[in-house]
């Protein structure tokens, strides 16, 4: 038995399960050379891995484009010319050639200027290993291999890996790198799996199979617990689980305060599952429709058409309202189909309003089909990244054009659509009174506000104990903005993931926060925490 | 041996997918199949080739098909790339 602790910890849960290890197979390529007569049943050995490789990736290819291009890749003349030269004429093994092939031909992709062709180089590697774990006759790790319930282990997880998962199998996720507001945080909190991050040593110290208990609020871990460890747990998980029926009961009960203040509870959303979801959790609206994803998740600039039928079917499902965030790219959030140039300080670079008021058809585009569908339901409009009121002027310039377009071709829409934006960066705080008289209202973008006011880069692990949402700067940030936008007397939200976080909502409902949005999986917690205060 | 000067129109250049598109087209020519970019030769069946020569929007390039079957791989192929390759 042992036990593992973690600092700090971003959901909750008690989970009792065997592992499930997420590991990369050991792909070191074979050394030494092979004689003349070898040299046949070498090439041959890359042909079947070949034409199985292809296949693989053929059947991938039809459920997720992504894979087409590797299966080009798979099959590509130039790559099998260089690996069969090596075999032939430098009497390499098939193991050696491939690897030397693979790396010489990432490396011209990692040469080159554009951001996008260097990550092609990820995609050659990607190919490199499924050819090599062939040869080898290894398994590459696979969500789809899972056959029972069980707890993730993993180094870290990617949106790539996460797609794949099994929620119904995968009951609790323990990473080795990672901090809380990565992508498997955030991932793993709107699909409600109890997750830790930033377990050192985790991988080493697990097989699968092993049975481990986690506690995912208090961040304790027990690998192969004793009698007494498992039904310390199996009480815990118990009283975990009535807790959630408790909080389940409140649904149905308004959130008010104890001063009887009206607060309004909203999911994050970043499709129209996500908005099904969280509207069983007895929501207000959607405080932040991650629009992006639709961009993200294409191949192609979505149209206005595609776009339309995705926001009306949102503003269908909705109670109150949904607030529909115009695209927030570039920073990390990057298009399949688009180049962006490699910038030095990506966050502080062409990103959000910034490219849409440059690309001004695309955003047209896409403030038409959010126009569109405010005749279907209570729609919002959210600018992101201001941080000037000629940026938001332009914004409402080109909004009022497209709602003059709609008029003339006799479309009908909300005219009364509210229009407000994120307060992400310090300018948007320090001109908060200037702003709140020409939004209808504000959300807080917290984990992008943190960053800017603190200057700590939250990706990176050297710095994250230092990226702190209860930091006094960001706390007195918050309440100049609930202030300036009282007085302006337009509501307060906030979309950032200290919205959900138990210790920061007291303290926001005390400073006089209207709306609070969320990943479903908190909005339980979150009610019982107004109800409570 | 037939060629023709073309000029890409994608806006990202020949990326990835209309890279694909191009190279799955030209497997299916019977002729040998290049593109002339400047000093660069680029082996139009090979996605990594087409993609490595990282060819942006707007440049000119010389499509050129040798073998039996030229005239109409050179014709295929042309409009395919005049077309933007799909998208």
């Amino acid at each position: 038995m042992e036990d593992i602790r973690v600092e700090k910890t971003a959901s909750r849960g008690i989970v009792i399960a065997p592992v499930y290890c997420y590991r990369e197979p050991d792909l070191t390529p074979e050394t030494g050379a092979v004689s003349q007569e070898k040299v046949a049943s070498e090439t041959e050995k890359f042909e079947n891995a070949k034409k199985s490789v292809v296949e693989d990736l053929a059947k991938l290819a039809e459920k997720n484009e992504v894979f087409a291009a590797h299966q080009e890749i798979a099959g590509d003349f130039m790559l099998g010319e260089s690996v069969l030269t090596k075999i032939r004429e430098e009497k390499k093994n098939v193991q050696q050639a491939l690897d030397e092939a693979i790396k010489e031909i990432a490396a011209i992709f990692d040469a080159m200027e554009d951001s996008y062709m260097k990550e092609r180089a990820a995609d050659v590697r990607d190919v490199g290993k499924r050819f090599m774990a062939f040869l080898k006759g290894v398994r590459l790790p696979d969500f789809g291999s899972m056959e029972r319930e069980a707890i993730v282990v993993a180094r870290d997880l990617y949106p790539s890996d996460t797609v794949k998962m099994k929620a119904a199998y995968v009951k609790g996720i323990l990473t080795e790198e990672g901090g809380i507001t990565s992508h498997v945080s955030i991932m793993a909190k709107s699909m409600d799996i109890p997750t830790l991050v930033g377990v050192k040593g985790i991988l080493e110290k697990v097989q699968d199979g092993m049975m481990v208990c986690m506690d995912a609020e208090k961040g304790t871990i027990v690998l192969e617990p004793d009698e007494a460890a498992m039904q310390d747990y199996a009480a815990r998980k118990a009283a975990y689980e009535k807790e959630r029926q408790e909080l389940e009961k409140l649904r149905s009960q308004e959130p008010r305060t104890k001063t009887g203040k009206r607060i309004y509870l909203c999911a994050n959303a970043g499709n129209v599952n996500d908005v099904r979801g969280a509207i069983q959790r007895g929501i207000d609206g959607v405080g932040l429709f991650r629009s992006e994803f639709l961009y993200m998740e294409n191949t192609h600039f979505p149209t206005e058409e595609e776009q339309f039928l995705v926001y009306r079917e949102a503003a269908k499902l909705v109670p109150q309202e949904l607030t529909i965030r115009t695209l927030d790219i570039g920073g990390d959030k990057e298009l399949p189909y688009f180049s962006f140039e490699k910038e030095e300080n990506p966050f502080l670079g062409w990103r959000a309003i910034r490219i849409c008021l440059e690309m001004k058809s695309m955003f047209k585009e896409q403030l038409r089909a959010i126009l569109r569908a405010s005749a279907f339901g209570k729609v919002r409009i959210m600018f992101p990244m201001i941080i000037s009121l000629d940026e938001l002027r332009e914004a409402k310039v080109v909004l009022e054009g497209c709602k003059a377009e709609l008029r003339a071709e006799g479309t009908v829409f909300d005219e009364e659509i509210e229009v407000g934006m994120m307060i992400e960066t310090p300018a948007s705080v320090l001109m908060a009174e200037e702003f709140a008289k020409e939004v209808d209202f504000f959300s807080i973008g917290t984990n992008d506000l943190t960053q800017y006011l603190l200057a700590v880069d939250r990706g990176n692990k050297k710095v994250a104990s230092r990226y702190d949402f209860m930091n006094p700067a960001v706390l007195r940030a918050i309440r100049h903005v609930i202030d300036a936008g009282h007085r302006a007397g337009i509501k307060v939200g906030m979309c950032g993931e200290m919205a959900g976080n138990p210790q920061a909502v007291p303290v926001l409902l005390e400073m006089g926060l209207d709306e609070f949005s969320m990943s479903a999986g908190s909005i339980d917690y979150v009610r019982k925490l107004v109800l409570e205060n | 041996m037939v060629s023709r000067k073309l000029t890409v129109v994608n806006a990202s250049g020949l990326h990835a997918r209309p890279a694909s598109i191009l190279a799955q087209a030209a497997g299916k020519c019977k002729s040998n199949v290049i593109i002339q970019v400047d000093e660069k030769q680029v082996q139009v069946k090979s996605i990594l080739n087409i993609m490595a020569a990282a060819i942006r929007c707007g440049t000119e390039i010389e499509l050129i098909c040798d073998g039996e079957t030229e005239n109409e791989d050179l014709e295929t192929l042309a409009r395919l790339i005049e077309s933007g390759l799909g998208e």
